[in-house]
């Protein structure tokens, strides 16, 4: 396996498990070098000192932090793990929460925790077999790369996967954006129902490996063709019009007509072809629920 | 009312409603963020783009992206290029499916964004809102956003709808290619049992607003002390002992945590996670007599020479 982005130990109680943490997300994007156009050879991107003008080798280089009277004070990597030593060096599980609890705007990202050793691997099992067992999710903190994490610690499968979480203070107000929705006037109860059958329509369960990155594909494509000496251009624009931008006053029309589109799967709607699980009983519950309560407004 | 600057223009589409909106970050970095400097002289570092064959700086107008198709051998591809591979619908996020929020596995999560409603947005918005909310379901949708493709998840906060950006499966590296080393014995139950135990009495509430980042008080003080001439002994590693007798280890930590909980009259958890740096890792650093106390007795003595020094 690779090197480890951290090794440390994780502190649970008095049980100190040593252990190493490793990325859990792999880049599979299509990545690109910077080429001069004029001759196509590759850029390189040299560390110049400001001062002399000469090239700096990597470990020549240090943190700076301006002072507010403009003085820089130079740390090493070393220096700084001595702003939190402990920290630095354990992530110490505080307490354990439902995972529900957590809002997703909080999660950061997703790291695997292994134990450093054998002898290392027997508390890292037990740890997690008995998360396992009480369905809560380790929420600890510790300090990697100058900057303190909260983490949520959880198992899967074998394994224990450890995922940064943002601090309150990280995550922005949005109070300005919810003022701005609710000056707006209200839906009426017959558009929220109609809204809600479309939703119950296009129910399915969440199943990841359903949706490729067409993005990237296009792009290998791309570059698989123009390697080959093709001509790159612009598909021709789908025959398929484009669902028109619906302004208020169609609304309800664009909602029944959708429902319609969907329903009987004339193709016009895009997310019909793609054939999600049809769950035709709940669905004509939603929209009886939707006429009654739609009338129930109209008698008001 | 001023809005938070959006990011994005697009729209959502569900069926054939479209909802124009904006996009906006929902989180923002607080980390201290430190400059590349000359340790020899502390002067600042210049990145600068040289090409390879002429040995000369680059002006920015005349780089261009290639991928390398074999060693040594690139494919160029142009703005235009780039932007076909963004797709015909690139302003468009069509939700494609609706799920149940609890059966994602946080682990596809990457960025959290707010939407405010775009123009002529405001009906469609709010009908859209409130359906996610009355169906408690989250939309799932694709996003191209910087030459890059995301899944989405759309989903509505009790005020406002968010977009979180998502990993797709194959990024995700599978539980198979983890090498985990093997315990050759397994836990025994009373272990478990005293192990859940433990878990049971650590039980708290998410409450995100209890923890704070005390770190960065920790390393803005390292900073002034390093200002101010001392000399920053890096800290030895504390020593990783595998616990011999697990079980023991165990029911000490249960025990301490009992007699902790009846100190603190039940509102234990609060305290010690506000505490930061203190709590458990504290006593088993005063235990071990080193930790942070002892690198601040560390002496403003010779240099020892390491890069560094106020400039």
């Amino acid at each position: 396996m690779a090197r480890p982005l951290w090794s440390g130990s994780l502190g649970f109680g008095l049980v100190n498990v040593p252990v190493a943490l490793f990325g859990a997300v792999r880049d599979l994007d299509v990545r690109f070098s910077q080429l001069h156009g004029r001759d196509g050879s590759p850029i390189e991107t040299r560390r110049v000192c400001s001062a002399d003008g000469k090239q700096v080798p990597w470990d020549q280089i240090a943190k700076g932090y301006e002072l507010a009277d403009g003085r820089w004070v130079l740390l090493s990597e070393e220096e700084l793990t001595a702003a939190a030593p402990h920290k630095s060096q354990t992530i110490d599980v505080e307490c354990f929460v439902r995972e529900e609890q957590i809002d997703p705007v909080y999660y950061d990202r997703p790291y695997v925790l292994s134990p450093r050793d054998e002898a290392a691997a027997r508390a890292y099992a037990l740890l997690r077999e008995a998360m396992e067992r009480s369905g809560r999710v380790a929420l600890g903190r510790f300090v990697m790369h100058a900057k303190e994490h909260m983490v949520a610690i959880r198992p899967r499968g074998e394994t224990l996967m450890l995922t940064t979480v943002r601090f309150a203070e990280e995550v922005r107000s949005r109070d300005e954006i919810a003022e701005a929705v609710a000056a707006a006037p209200e839906p009426s109860a017959e558009q929220v129902q109609g809204a809600a059958a479309i939703i119950a329509e296009l129910e399915v369960a969440f199943d990841p490996r359903r949706y490729k990155d067409e993005h990237r594909a296009r792009l290998q494509r791309i570059v698989k063709r123009k390697a080959k000496g093709q001509k790159i251009q612009a598909p021709k624009p789908s025959k398929q019009p484009q669902a028109p931008v619906v302004a208020a006053p169609d609304l309800m029309g664009a909602l029944k007509e959708s429902l319609e589109r969907i329903r009987g799967e004339s193709g016009g709607v895009g997310p019909a072809k793609k054939k999600p699980v049809r769950r035709k009983a709940p669905a004509k519950g939603a929209s009886a629920e939707s006429e009654t309560r739609g009338s129930t407004k109209t008698r008001k | 009312m001023a809005m938070p600057r959006s990011l994005w223009n697009g729209t959502i589409a569900f069926g054939l409603v479209r909802v124009p909106v904006k996009l906006h970050s929902a989180t923002e970095s607080k980390r201290i963020a430190f400059k590349e400097r000359h340790a020899a002289d502390g002067a600042a570092i210049e990145h600068r783009r040289v090409c390879v064959k002429e040995g000369k700086e680059v002006p920015y107008e005349e780089i261009v992206k290639g991928f390398e198709v074999s060693s040594g051998s690139y494919v160029v591809l142009d703005k235009q290029e780039l932007a076909i591979a963004d797709g015909p619908n690139a302003r468009v996020v069509e939700v494609e499916h609706f799920v149940a929020e609890e059966q994602i596995d946080p682990i596809f999560y990457e960025r959290a964004y707010y939407l405010s409603p775009g123009k002529l947005g405001e009906a469609p918005y709010r009908v859209l809102h409130a359906a996610l909310l009355q169906t408690g379901k989250v939309g799932i949708g694709r996003f191209v956003f910087h030459n890059k493709e995301h899944l989405v998840a759309v989903r509505a906060l009790p005020d406002t709808i968010a977009m979180q950006t998502m990993r797709f499966a194959d990024e995700i590296v599978p539980e198979s290619k983890v090498e985990l080393p093997r315990a050759r014995k397994q836990a025994s139950k009373l272990e478990l049992d005293t192990a859940q135990l433990l878990i049971d009495q650590l039980d708290a509430e998410f409450e995100p607003d209890k923890y704070e980042d005390a770190y960065r008080e920790q390393l803005l003080a390292l900073i002034e002390r390093k200002a101010a001439g001392e000399a920053i002994e890096p800290p030895s590693r504390e020593p990783l002992t595998p616990e011999a007798d697990l079980l023991d280890v165990l029911k000490q930590s249960v025990e301490r945590q009992g007699s902790r909980k009846r100190r603190a009259g039940g509102h234990g958890e609060g305290a010690r996670a506000k505490r930061g740096e203190g709590g458990r890792g504290e006593d088993a650093r005063a235990k071990r007599g080193e930790g942070d106390r002892a690198t601040k007795k560390a002496k403003p003595s010779s240099s020892s020479g390491r890069k560094g020094g106020v400039r």
